[in-house]
């Protein structure tokens, strides 16, 4: 028995985890206390020294409160929580429902630009799909939207936050990865602007072959207007032609060898800034130089804009670290909430209370990841893992598709937060032994996890739409005619389009691995050019030359050779590749 | 349990009264982060001091709001399944979590990191950083914050056995009040124009506080 149990003790460990996770006790405990029932159980069986937990406080000290990629957490929750409360999500969706409304599928295209651009100041999924979900909805009810289009295209425009930077599982990701949250950034960039475009290509194939789905907004329905009937759209157009003009002559201005993205920046920037002086000189002196709808755009979408560039541009310029792009992020956030009016004392302190609430049990969460992976390495559980899934045949891309298929399958039970702190650090060694790009690998799976908030039944999108969809006949103020509800269903449904989408660019990074742009990267085809393909063989041969070495230290004693992260460090780092 | 529920009652405000504290750190770490950035930024100016009081406030954050998160039960839980159960197994696994996983990790960890402290307060501990902080204060934090969740742990436990014995009610089921998401749709039916909204978020009062939202 003894020996069955000192053989069997990752399998056993891990199978009591997922069972620990099941009784629905608070997944920080239960993570906690799996690792320590079995860490008295090792040291009783002789497997650990006595002293087996001295480790622990130093565990939680070092690697946890002594973070500052952690602080980015509370930081861009924060400012998410203080933006989309001050009303920009609500201007924003009105303001973009206006300009797009006269083209089919416009309040659609609509939902998706300003999801994206709520993704950029925030990674809180459920605020952004209660605001279009109680704005727009409503909008694309009115105007004979097909339900399940007009709900799907809310809620995955929503997820959107967890893709795009500044979003919370990239920085978590990267934590685990022991990689920079500013490179995971960059590397999500591209991916989270081609999902964007990949929703608004869907649409447009909707509008195309279905175009009762999402018709245009009829006439009577814009409201900004010129008081002689004109939309004022060319007047529009003439202030985007001048700041497009003023920021590509800086950009031509400039001597060549400047970085590109440093150019990209700063020229929109620039821009966006010539712009808004216009608007702001032609309103205070009262000159009607443009259009409402001219002034109106800038007016709503310049802030928000300049807010992400300050943010996302000074981290991506490597000016900023995530962290101080946090802070200030949340200082500019809090800015705009006065300079709107607002915020007020109750504001202030519910975006407060909620982002220390989710700090702590993000925090926590990894607290008790962080107890569990004591005992779980200390017995050898990565190896065992690896073992797993390094035996797999197909190579990297076997690797792949399972861990992709696991982590979607996953992703029906639990969300991002447990995925990101119990499931990638058990994959990460494996994906960096197989040669694959950890940034690369952090991307494919923040890509992939985003499915767990669209999944029916239990996706937590889909939750908050239906928490803010009619769920009963209502009647419509504007045409004065009685609306049917959503039905869940039709939520249901709606998403699923939006998760094959999701399963697509999993796919497309697979494909194509320099969609994830960054400044150091491998892409298999260059590793295979040089010689270093992988050969699983060899690998597993120097596992046991390092295993003997573990012994060794192992018999060593101290705390270092119980702390199983240092060691898997110092593993990997003995690992990489020369 | 009269008196019991009396003891619940006290270390819940407890709780409450340290997490309402702590929530205003955010506040205050943002302005910090935010000066510490920018001063480096327009004066190359940068403290060490300055620069540690940030993960100290944040370590802070979150230990002092243990308790107050596990009152608000807001920890997050896996309910795919135990969401379908009765009201009364719910509590029973509660019970059961509270005493054999939360407790003994509670008190390990507060045990263990006890004499880290003593250690750090006796030696004068500072940062290897020259201006650092002395680091006994931020040592201390872990078993005054660990007491605290222990504390509450005991205080849900009691309020768990007094539903279970007829006592009292279920707190699980009760709602704490609006939650953020909820207050979110509240106040965009107070700031925006469309007549719809209000009626919806009328309509949907109470389904977003509701079990589904507990179900990932």
């Amino acid at each position: 028995m003894t020996e069955f149990l000192i053989a069997n003790m990752a399998p056993i460990i891990f199978g009591s985890l997922v069972l620990f996770l099941l009784l629905g006790f608070p997944v920080a405990f239960a993570l906690a206390a799996n690792g320590i029932v079995f860490g008295f159980i090792g040291i009783e069986l002789g497997l650990f020294q006595p002293t087996f937990f001295q480790a622990l406080p130093e565990r939680i000290f070092g690697g946890i409160m002594n973070n500052d990629t952690l602080l980015a957490i509370p930081f861009f929750t924060f400012m998410g929580l203080i933006l989309e409360r001050s009303g920009m999500a609500e201007d924003l969706l009105e303001t973009i429902g206006q300009l797009f409304g006269p083209i089919r599928g416009g309040l659609a295209y609509a939902v998706i630009f300003v999801g994206a651009m709520l993704a950029a100041t925030t990674g809180v999924v459920a605020a952004s799909v209660i605001s279009m979900g109680l704005i727009s909805l409503p909008i694309m009810l009115r105007y004979g939207y097909d339900r399940r289009l007009a709900s799907g295209v809310i809620a995955a425009s929503g997820t959107l936050a967890q893709i795009i930077p500044p979003s919370l599982v990239l920085i978590i990701i990267a934590d685990q990865l022991g990689k920079s949250v500013g490179d995971m950034y960059k590397g999500a960039f591209v991916p989270g602007f081609v999902l964007t475009g990949l929703y608004l290509i869907y649409v447009m194939g909707m509008t195309i072959f279905y175009p009762k789905s999402a018709p245009a907004l009829p006439p009577e329905a814009r409201i900004f207007r010129e008081p002689g009937g004109k939309t004022g759209g060319t007047s529009l157009l003439l202030l985007t032609a001048i700041s497009s003009a003023a920021a590509i002559g800086w950009a031509m201005s400039q001597p060549a060898d400047k970085p590109t993205d440093e150019m990209i920046v700063v020229s929109m920037c620039i821009g966006m800034a010539v712009a808004f002086t216009l608007a702001m000189l032609s309103r205070l002196l009262k000159l009607g130089l443009f259009s409402k709808m001219a002034e109106r755009v800038t007016f709503v979408l310049i802030p928000p804009l300049a807010l992400i560039f300050l943010v996302l541009g000074t981290i991506f310029l490597g000016i900023a670290t995530p962290t101080e792009g946090g802070a200030m992020g949340a200082a500019g956030a809090l800015i705009m909430a006065v300079s709107r009016k607002r915020l007020s004392w109750s504001l202030l302190r519910q975006a407060m209370d909620s982002t220390a609430k989710l700090t702590t049990f993000v925090v926590f969460i990894l607290v008790g990841a962080r107890v569990f992976s004591l005992t779980f390495y200390g017995v050898d559980g990565h190896k065992w893992v690896e073992h797993l899934l390094s035996d797999l045949p197909g190579g990297q891309l076997g690797f792949l598709i399972v861990v992709n298929a696991l982590v979607f399958f996953l992703a029906f039970f639990l969300d991002f937060f447990e995925l990101a702190f119990i499931v990638v650090p058990l994959l990460a060694p494996v994906a960096d032994k197989l040669g694959i790009d950890l940034i690369w690998f952090g991307v494919l799976l923040a890509v992939n996890m985003q499915t767990s908030f669209m999944h029916p039944p239990f996706g937590f999108a889909l939750f908050y739409l239906r928490s803010v969809a009619p769920s009963s006949p209502f009647k419509d103020h504007v045409t004065g005619k009685l609306t049917d509800p959503v039905t869940t269903g039709q939520i249901y449904w709606g998403a699923i389009p939006f998760v094959v989408i999701q399963v697509i660019m999993v796919g497309l990074i697979i494909a194509f691995p320099q969609l994830v742009g960054h400044d150091k990267q491998l892409t298999d085809a260059q590793m295979e050019q040089q010689g270093q393909a992988i050969d699983i063989r060899k690998m597993l041969q120097e596992d046991s030359a390092k295993d003997a070495a573990r012994e060794a230290e192992k018999a060593g004693g101290g705390a270092a050779a119980n702390d199983g992260d240092a060691l898997t460090k110092a593993l990997r780092e003995a690992n990489k590749p020369q | 349990m009269n008196a019991l529920l009396k003891l619940s009652g006290l270390i819940d405000g407890l709780s409450e009264r340290v997490g309402r504290a702590t929530i205003w750190l955010i506040l205050v770490v943002v302005i910090i982060s935010a000066g510490n950035a920018v001063s480096r930024f327009a004066l190359n100016l940068s403290s060490n001091a300055m620069l540690e009081i940030q993960w100290y406030l944040f370590s802070a954050i979150f230990l002092f709001c243990a308790a107050y998160v596990l009152k608000k039960n807001e920890h997050i839980r896996i309910d795919v399944i135990t969401g379908r159960f009765s009201a009364r197994v719910q509590n029973w696994i509660d019970v059961f979590g509270i005493l054999v996983f939360l407790l003994p990790m509670a008190l390990l960890i507060g045990y263990l990191s006890w004499p880290v402290f003593m250690n750090a307060w006796t030696s004068g501990e500072m940062s290897s950083n020259p201006g650092g902080l002395i680091r006994w204060p931020v040592r201390l934090m872990v078993p005054i914050g660990f007491a605290l969740l222990i504390l509450q742990a005991v205080s849900e436990l009691i309020k768990r056995i007094a539903f279970l014995t007829g006592a009292g009610p279920n707190v699980l089921s009760k709602e704490n009040g609006p939650s953020a998401e909820q207050e979110l749709a509240e106040a965009i039916k107070q700031h925006h124009i469309a007549p719809e909204v209000a009626d919806i978020v009328s309509m949907n009062r109470g389904m977003v506080n509701g079990k589904e939202g507990d179900s990932k």
